[in-house]
């Protein structure tokens, strides 16, 4: 487990500087797939197979589909912050380093405290993942699931107006 | 219990969350920024899932249930929004993208 964990870890990391730091945003998004699929295995180490497949399929597949297009329609040019000097690199690399430091040493420093829940390992296993996951989402958290399904018709509401819409 | 420590997720969590971080302040291109904000929140995901697991609560994946649906919606109207700006003729470079400002 532990070794599975490292190489994804290493694989996690790489991809997200490939997304960072790559000069094409072609690159950037493939990378940014290859962050996402990673993830999705991350989320059954963690014995979440409903955020597995919910992760390969919205993010994956809706939501990186959706950019790789964007970037095909549009051919944007490649970022411009790489190509002429500028500070914003050792700006950035002084900003990531101490923020990185301040969220590890606290994580480090603090003991992980908290009152277990009832869905041990064995509870979900007699159930299985997605029936005790929609059984919680629709009893406990019915406001968040239909605040939620009228944020996702706001969002395409909107869209729609601003795509149909002229703008100078 | 899977044997990983859960720090080694959050260790994991938040290096992502800051290199997403860093992309966003140091990238000019807007599509590049959207993608940098989708790692933060990817990164957070995983600290959610991650802390349901070892706390035995199922609350960690709803949250990163709703925080991937939240994404979703975000994408949605950022790109469109990028896409008006196109229309519009402008440069792909958010420091010119200052209409707003004055």
């Amino acid at each position: 487990m532990v070794v599975a964990f490292a190489i994804l870890a290493a694989w996690e990391l790489v991809t997200a500087i490939g997304v960072m730091a790559s000069r094409r945003p072609i690159y950037n998004a493939l990378s940014l797939v290859a962050n996402m699929l990673g993830l999705a295995v991350l989320f059954l180490l963690l014995n979440a197979q409903f955020l597995f497949a919910a992760q390969i399929i919205v993010y994956a597949g809706a939501v990186m589909v959706l950019f790789v297009f964007i970037i095909a329609l549009l051919n944007p040019q490649m970022d411009i912050t790489l190509s002429r000097p500028s500070m914003e690199w050792a700006y950035g690399l002084i900003f990531g380093v101490v923020f990185a430091g301040l969220i590890l040493a606290l994580v480090y420093n603090r003991d992980l405290t908290g009152i277990p829940g009832p869905f041990t390992p064995e509870v979900i296993d007699a159930f299985g993942n997605v029936q005790i996951l929609g059984a919680v989402l629709y009893s406990r958290f019915l406001l968040p699931v239909e605040v939620t399904s009228v944020l996702l018709l706001v969002a395409a509401v909107g869209a729609v107006y601003l795509a149909a819409r002229k703008i100078r | 219990m899977s044997g990983v420590p859960a720090y080694y997720f959050l260790w994991l969590s938040g290096v992502i969350f800051t290199v997403g971080a860093v992309g966003v302040l140091i990238r000019r291109n807007p599509l590049v920024i959207f993608m940098c904000i989708e790692l933060m929140l990817n990164a957070v995901n995983l600290a959610f899932a991650a802390m349901g697991r070892y706390l035995n609560s199922l609350d960690g994946q709803v949250f990163a249930f709703l925080v991937i649906t939240v994404a979703a919606a975000e994408v949605v109207v950022g790109i469109a929004i990028i896409v008006q700006v196109y229309r519009a003729g402008r440069n792909m470079d958010v420091d010119e993208l200052d209409l707003m400002k004055s």
